[in-house]
């Protein structure tokens, strides 16, 4: 049996929070974002992290399947990225002048993604993302954006609802939303809007929350990249997500096919905060032309971290790495579920694996589970993508399936 | 933006509607149609008809406005919504010699009913009337929600994100209702729901209120646990997006 934990300081923290921060804790790293289901299963705040583990407020510890949401990608506090950081942090960080380092990151990146001419730098996956519609409107000079339903690009207006709180109509006014995998939708909305499209701009696959992650069907990509180059619209793939866990030369390069532009940011520099657009030459005049910059956009330490990142991840072939833990991991929990008669779905890439218990459609029970194994040490989250780091051993893999068994049982006996 | 036919539909079904659980829940209501057995259509041009019904004591709601005794026309969304705002008064085109209802116990339900959905701060001191104020909130809002879901242009589109399924809404385990998706559309169901998809579970009456009079927010009670939400998070997540769109409709 494994300790069953409990929260006491978190809860304290969180008052504390809520009291001067807008919702205690906001965004994806909250308890409403997260679907912490019940609250009471999850802790709040960390107290420290080291490789695959964080430890809370309440000193408990968790293997950490989200990865502080994709930037651990080699494990909390790399000690070769840290020491980069480190030597550069002595030298200089956000100076009037940029390092050089900025240079041999660029190029670093020229090197490894195989779609990319140039790199710009920002800070977050949404700075990107935002640049990157920018960039397609300047080049192009059209209006409309094509989204994949199911799609996450970022926080700027352009890519929220029109029912989200502070969103007016203008703001989305040329989005066109289409299914995923659907080509005909593509050609259709093509038709519809001539000479209207700008940019489409699509995740690898379809890695949405609340239903099993989709892989593009065959063929798909060849025939999106054919259908952009015919009608001059400019093909974005957004690999903030997914980014250097699939494959170091990017996602587009992993199916087959070659992004005009390409977002990065998550697992670039494990955790130094640092995003990327990388694409090709023909766009590197237009994005030399836009004023588009950030006060700590050029800091060096991150970008020394990067490029400690990148080499390590290089030398270490790390998407194949991450592919077999998944693929062990995988097994393992499907196996566990099997024994006490649930079928435990596993979508997506290995690497950034989804869960869900497919026997009950209103997700309680999956809920259930996940809120058993968050109390026993294994930090998985409802209806988020998870995340692998290159820190996960096999004994920690050994651990959190024992784990994931247990509350399979505790849920089954539950529910008789 | 307000969008007069969604608002139409709103006032036919959330605010005229919700006379019926005020006849439930208050005396005086009570008392004002307990002989009474007269039905008032509500028809309006281009927009929502419905049928308020009386008899023997108990209030019910049901759409059309054909079989009725007396019958109240409008020619537009924005007469009918002027008429529950008090700006304009309605002419019956049928069913003169029961306007003595309409004129007075009518117009005095009414009345009851806009104390207790517009309260005087004061008046929500008196628990009781705390309680009944609250519960008839709840049930205009979660109407309102099934409206605006279906009628107003942002709310479709927050409904086409709604899978079908029931998401059941509660205070504690004071009040309970339901909202079912059908194809996006949504159908307001004032009891508690046999089986539901989702959930929101307010805390107390004090919670819920302070959520409908706008002074906390929902995400912000989610982390202390006050609101509770879980099954198809996402059918809940989208009807709180349409709940944001109450109060721009209800103000």
């Amino acid at each position: 049996m494994h300790k069953i934990y409990e929260y006491p300081k978190s809860r304290e923290y969180f008052a504390r929070a809520a009291a001067v921060i807008p919702s205690g804790i906001y965004g994806h790293q909250g308890p409403a974002e997260g679907c912490y289901i019940p609250v009471e299963a999850f802790p709040l705040f960390s107290e420290r992290a080291e490789g695959t583990y964080f430890w809370d407020v309440d000193g408990n510890r968790f293997i950490d399947y989200m990865c502080a949401y994709g930037p651990n990608v080699l494990g909390y506090n790399d000690p070769d990225v840290d020491a980069a950081a480190a030597a550069q942090r002595k030298k200089g960080d956000c100076v009037t002048a940029p390092s050089t380092k900025m240079i041999e990151f660029a190029e670093l990146l020229v090197d490894t993604v195989a779609s990319a001419d140039w790199a710009f730098f920002a800070k977050n996956g949404n700075d990107v993302t935002t640049l990157s519609i920018m960039a397609a409107r300047a080049y192009t000079r059209r209006k409309k954006i094509v989204f994949f339903k199911g799609y996450y690009h970022g926080v700027s207006p352009w890519t929220q609802k029109i029912d989200y709180p502070g969103i007016i109509e203008e703001d989305v006014a040329n989005n066109i939303y289409i299914p995923w995998n659907d080509v005909s939708a593509f050609e259709q909305a093509i038709a519809e809007n001539p000479g209207q499209i700008a940019a489409v701009i699509s995740q690898p696959y379809m890695h949405g929350n609340f239903k099993d992650n989709e892989l593009p069907a065959e063929g798909f990509w060849k025939k999106i990249r054919k259908l952009c180059t015919d009608n001059g619209i400019v093909l974005v793939i957004d690999d903030v997500r997914a980014g250097f866990r699939l494959d170091l030369a990017g996602s587009d390069h992993y199916y087959g096919f070659e992004a005009d532009l390409i977002c990065f940011c998550k697992a670039i520099a494990n955790g130094y905060n640092v995003s990327a657009l990388c694409g090709k030459d023909f766009l590197k005049s237009t994005v030399s032309g836009m004023t588009y910059t950030g006060s700590y956009w050029l800091s060096a330490v991150p970008f020394a971290a990067g490029i400690a990142c990148i080499t390590k991840m290089r030398e270490l072939d790390l998407p194949r790495l991450l592919l077999e833990k998944g693929l062990k991991l995988k097994e393992g929990l499907i196996a566990a579920g099997k024994k006490h008669g649930f079928d435990l779905h596993v979508s997506g890439e290995p690497a950034l694996f989804y869960l869900r218990i497919a026997d009950d459609d209103t997700l309680m029970l999956h809920q259930e589970w996940i809120a058993e194994c968050v109390k026993r040490g294994v930090f998985f989250t409802n209806h988020h993508n998870h995340f692998l780091n290159y820190a996960l051993s096999d004994g920690d893999i050994a651990e959190t399936v024992s784990i994931a068994d247990e509350a399979f049982a505790v849920v089954a006996n539950r529910r008789g | 933006m307000i969008d007069n036919r969604a608002k139409a539909f709103i006032n036919m079904f959330a605010v005229l509607g919700t006379v019926t659980r005020l006849c439930e829940l208050d005396k005086e209501a009570q008392a004002l149609i307990a002989d009474s057995n007269i039905s008032i259509g509500f028809a309006v041009k281009n927009g929502p008809s419905g049928t308020l019904r009386f008899n023997n004591g108990k209030a019910s709601i049901e759409r059309g406005a054909s079989d009725c005794t007396i019958r109240l026309p409008f020619g537009s969304c924005e007469r009918f919504n002027g008429m529950v705002d008090g700006t304009v008064t309605p002419f019956p085109s049928k069913g003169f010699t029961k306007i003595g209802f309409l004129m007075k116990r009518f117009t005095k339900l009414t009345d009851i009913l806009t104390k207790y959905l517009r309260p005087e701060p004061e008046a929500l001191d008196d628990e009781d009337f705390f309680r009944i104020s609250t519960t008839l909130m709840f049930h205009v809002i979660i109407e309102a929600i099934a409206q605006i879901g279906n009628e107003d242009a942002v709310g479709r589109q927050s409904a086409s994100y709604i899978d079908d399924g029931i998401a059941k809404l509660s205070i504690g385990s004071d009040v309970s209702a339901g909202l079912k998706a059908e194809n996006h559309r949504l159908t307001a169901i004032h009891e508690e729901p046999d089986s539901f998809t989702s959930y929101m579970t307010f805390a107390d009456m004090k919670l819920a209120r302070q959520l409908f009079d706008g002074k906390v927010n929902a995400v912000a009670c989610v982390g202390t646990g006050l609101l509770r939400i879980g099954g198809l998070v996402p059918q809940v997540d989208n009807i709180s997006r349409i709940l944001d769109r109450v109060a721009l409709y209800l103000a």
